[in-house]
């Protein structure tokens, strides 16, 4: 059945009067597992229409093996990782240590879904180390739909960035995953073993390329690496601006790298 | 429902060392129904200029007819081949004829052109569907997976590839993007033009 | 609902089209051939828009006949189906375009070969090896991706159009009945019966 409203303000050519709650602020993120480790990052650009910020993060720390990137609608994602962290420290009083990530990540599923039909216009990207030390990546809709990713793009450059992770994933890190396209169709497509370095400068050339021609990616690239318990730093003492912000001594370790990106 | 999402299809072209490469997937599809595995989108107009024309089916078969048509009368009052640059003007004057009600297609053109010391240059052009001309030194895209073509090709394109190179990296550059593009797939053409020769593959893709 | 397939095999093309003339709810006629003979060795299935249909059909066979009239030879199959294309391709853009969809089958008795055309009412076009249109499609055609044959012999051919039939007849909510079946070959075309 036609609005019969919306119809008559079409046909006298009036603008709509409803003004959507929502807006999009560009920007993009990643997150790729690896063994042992997990990175994520996302730029630092905040777009509302041609204006912008050059500084706005959009990956935060939950605890010690978990890291959170929201993208979409700013307000809605920062609003939203409050909230995760509130249930995060509640947790924590009543259990005496940090929620799992396979956890964290039920937990989003039940926030999100709470707002089916308000929703946190916001795509997530929940990323760490599992209780048995394998880095894994969760990515969620708005509504609370999600799976475990070994690698996985959000946000205005995602149709850019994804299809590229997919080809380079494997060729960069070789010997490693799925070789897209560079392999027969029959072998073993589960991702092993990618060492952090390449990961690292695969990540870095992503967000250059995205940033060479996407308007709404730029200006800064954080990167947060997570590493399992007990392992080394695999090169991450050598990599310039590499910053510990580990909050516990339990073992897993949080580090933030940070990046220019064109600023134009 | 998008106009020019409504058949599928992508085409790009990048430029290499004394050579071009274009390529195309092999998708005809309604919406999300495949018809074809074997719809081809890039034509030969002279021996060393090829065309590509993603966009709306019936189009393609109309403008390379078309195109032909126009080809065919220029080399007979010119008595001459046309030229890489000229054939791309003629191609956007042809679309722009059309201006108010277009043919909805994204021509992309890949052709060696004589330079003025008798030598060959590598040449690329695309425009859109209006016929506004887009001269890239790169690499040029269009289609449904036009986005994700940008994506790979800005990782994987480097200035001054022979043509083995080149046809890796076009072939790995669509392959990759039109994996993640629901409208655009089911197989791989792919041209590459050098000084002397025309070098033509078919891949096989994927055919999810 | 309005379903038609066919599919090559080697050397032959068999098309079939349901013979149903519906309005509305109401079945008018079971009867009705909605395959066109164009030439001895060409073949047409249309679906469509009710009157769009026949005044198309007529247009079109009329002057592929005109054609070998004049020049007294037929058109090729491949040449027919780029002029048909055209008559649609030009129509599209006209003040009333046909709404008519087709397959056209022809046997190439120059190089001895079946050639199949999709064409739909936009005017696109694309030479397959099988092809349907209508609901039916949707079930048909995943069918033949597994058991067509292009080396297949008429009687095979016939085997998988009967799949075909058999699955929409199955599946489809409103099933078209009866279906008008025929072949065209080296020996021209024929009409069988299922």
């Amino acid at each position: 059945m036609p609005d019969m409203v919306s119809l008559s303000r079409a046909a006298s050519g009036q603008p709509s009067q409803f003004k959507t709650p929502y807006s999009e602020n560009g920007g993009t993120i990643l997150a790729v597992a690896g063994s042992r480790f997990c990175v994520v990052a996302g730029d630092t650009r905040r777009t509302d229409g041609y204006s912008q910020t050059r500084y706005a993060p959009k990956v935060f720390r939950l605890t010690d093996k978990a890291v959170l990137a929201v993208n979409g609608f700013s307000a809605d994602g920062n609003m939203f990782v409050n909230k995760v962290r509130q249930q995060l420290e509640w947790y924590r009083h009543g259990h005496a240590r940090d929620m799992p990530l396979h956890e964290i990540a039920r937990l989003m599923q039940t926030m999100l879904y709470a707002r089916r039909f308000f929703p946190y216009y916001v795509s997530n990207i929940l990323s760490g180390i599992e209780e048995d030390g394998s880095g894994a990546v969760y990515t969620f809709d708005s509504v609370g739909s999600y799976e475990r990713d070994t690698c996985r793009v959000a946000g205005a450059a995602q149709s850019f960035m994804q299809p590229y992770l997919d080809n380079q994933d494997d060729w960069y890190t070789r010997p490693s995953v799925h070789y897209k396209n560079q392999r027969s169709t029959h072998s073993s497509s589960r991702p092993t073993q990618l060492p952090l370095s390449s990961v690292l400068s695969l990540v870095m050339d992503s967000f250059v390329n995205a940033s060479e021609r996407h308007v709404e990616v730029g200006d800064g690239l954080e990167i947060y690496v997570v590493l399992a318990k007990g392992s080394s730093l695999q090169g991450l003492e050598k990599l310039t601006g590499a910053q510990e912000v580990t909050a516990t001594s339990d073992g897993e370790r949080v580090f933030t790298v940070r990046r220019s990106l064109r600023r134009d | 429902m998008s106009i020019m999402e409504y058949n599928g299809g992508s085409v790009i072209a990048m430029v290499g060392k004394d050579c071009v490469a274009i390529a195309s997937d092999l998708r005809l599809g309604n919406q999300a129904l495949g018809v074809s595995s074997n719809f081809q989108k890039i034509f030969p107009v002279t021996d060393r200029i090829y065309l590509g024309l993603p966009g709306l089916a019936t189009d393609v078969t109309t403008l390379r007819e078309l195109f032909r048509y126009r080809v065919n009368m220029y080399t007979v009052k010119e008595e001459r081949d046309i030229e890489p640059e000229t054939f791309a003007h003629l191609v956007s004057s042809t679309l722009y004829e059309r201006r108010f009600g277009p043919f909805f297609i994204e021509p992309v053109i890949a052709g060696m052109s004589k330079t003025p010391a008798g030598g060959l240059k590598p040449f690329i052009a695309a425009t859109d569907l209006i016929g506004c001309l887009n001269f890239a030194k790169d690499f040029v895209v269009a289609g449904t997976a036009s986005s994700k073509l940008f994506g790979v090709a800005e990782g994987l394109w480097e200035p001054d590839l022979e043509p083995e190179d080149l046809f890796e990296t076009i072939s790995q550059t669509m392959l990759n993007a039109v994996d993640r593009d629901a409208y655009s797939g089911w197989g791989v053409m792919v041209h590459v033009i050098t000084k002397d020769k025309v070098i033509s593959r078919t891949l096989k893709g994927r055919m999810d | 609902m309005e379903t038609s397939f066919a599919i090559t095999g080697k050397g032959y093309i068999i098309v079939a089209a349901d013979t149903t003339a519906a309005r509305s709810i109401v079945k008018m006629k079971t009867d009705e051939d909605k395959i066109k003979t164009l030439s001895p060795h060409l073949l047409m299935a249309y679906s469509g828009e009710p009157g769009d249909t026949i005044q198309f059909a007529e247009y079109i066979e009329r002057n592929i006949r005109l054609y070998q009239i004049r020049n007294n030879y037929p058109l090729r199959p491949p040449a027919a189906a780029s002029w048909i294309r055209r008559s649609l391709a030009e129509s599209l853009r006209s003040r009333k375009p046909y709404a008519v969809n087709l397959l056209l089958g022809g046997y190439d008795t120059t190089t001895y070969t079946p050639h199949l055309y999709w064409v739909d009412y936009l005017g696109t076009m694309t030479e397959v090896p099988f092809g349907a249109h209508g609901y039916g499609s949707y079930f048909a055609l995943s069918l033949l991706d597994r058991y067509h044959d292009p080396e297949a012999s008429l009687e095979e051919g016939i085997v998988t159009l009967k799949r075909c039939i058999d699955e929409v007849a199955k599946r489809l909510v409103v099933t078209p009945g009866k279906y008008k079946v025929k072949v065209v070959d080296k020996d021209g075309i024929r009409e069988i019966e299922l």
